[in-house]
């Protein structure tokens, strides 16, 4: 890695996204510009001067073609595109006056927008349901029985943990519905 | 004779209603933005992500059409179930301007 570079590991929760464009903007005014986004929250940035950048993250799944217009929308109304990490886009914009900082300007589309991930975590939590119950069949005195039983537990904490984050999400919009 | 299901989509939001106001001509994304900042006096900004979702849902429901498509940017307009729509919002929004005009006489 080139010594310009740092990686940074960080965790945000889907309803975390301003805190996490916040966390990016503070990392911006140290000098360090968010360069790339990788799988789990892993960010790289690079060096240089401290700016004052505002980060907005998106949240949008499309074919190619779709993305490009995407983009030079965004670009036309004059945010910079970063990247995109399982389906979160990141932007960002040079503070100034006059400038508008935000890509929603209503409660509706940011509450749209929370929506667009929900059918992601319902699929999971479903295609866990189903398979949860493999092998539940008490006296199987197969040899690898206590394998498949962890694995069970596995599936278990993977389904508790998308249980947590839909419920989490759906209290977020229901507190953006009453604004 | 189509059946008027234009209530369905009331209200629209402020923003919704103002893109679908621009777009009785073709306009693409970033005219649509200046368009609705301009003609609502600047008391409504529409951002990118929001733009993007409305012509998201408007197309899916039809009540907006892709006309061009050049240097990555698609231009829309109204259809004729989209202008029905938008006919339907204003009257209502009359009517409320109305009562509260009535009203604000009081105050």
């Amino acid at each position: 890695m080139a010594e310009n570079t740092i990686r940074k590991i960080k965790w945000f929760w889907p309803w975390q996204d301003e805190q996490e464009e916040a966390w990016l903007r503070s990392m911006s005014q140290k000098g360090w510009h968010l360069s790339l986004v990788g799988l789990l929250g892993i960010y790289r940035f690079r060096a240089g001067e401290p700016r004052d950048y505002v980060y907005r993250l998106d949240y949008q799944t499309f074919p190619k073609k779709d993305k490009q217009e995407y983009q030079q929308l965004f670009r036309d109304a004059g945010w910079e595109y970063i990247g995109e990490m399982s389906a979160l886009q990141y932007f960002r914009k040079e503070v100034k006056e006059e400038e508008p900082l935000e890509i929603f300007t209503d409660v509706e589309s940011k509450i749209a927008k929370y929506k667009r991930i929900l059918p992601f975590l319902w699929l999971f939590w479903i295609i866990l349901i189903v398979v949860s119950p493999i092998g539940i069949s008490i006296d199987n005195p197969y040899p690898w029985w206590g394998a498949i039983q962890a694995i069970q537990v596995f599936v278990l904490l993977i389904w508790l943990f998308f249980t947590y984050v839909i419920i989490k999400l759906m209290l977020r919009i229901r507190q953006l519905k009453r604004l | 004779m189509l059946r008027d299901d234009s209530n369905k989509y009331l209200p629209l939001t402020e923003s919704t209603c103002y893109i679908m106001l621009t777009l009785i001509e073709p306009l693409h994304g970033y005219a649509v933005m200046r368009k609705v900042e301009e003609i609502s006096k600047g008391t409504v900004r529409v951002g990118p992500g929001t733009l993007y979702g409305a012509f998201t849902l408007l197309e899916k429901e039809e009540l907006i059409v892709k006309v061009k498509e050049e240097n990555r940017r698609k231009s829309y307009v109204l259809t004729p179930k989209g202008k029905n729509v938008l006919m339907n919002q204003i009257k209502r929004l009359e009517i409320m301007t109305r009562n509260g005009l009535s009203v604000i006489d009081m105050l």
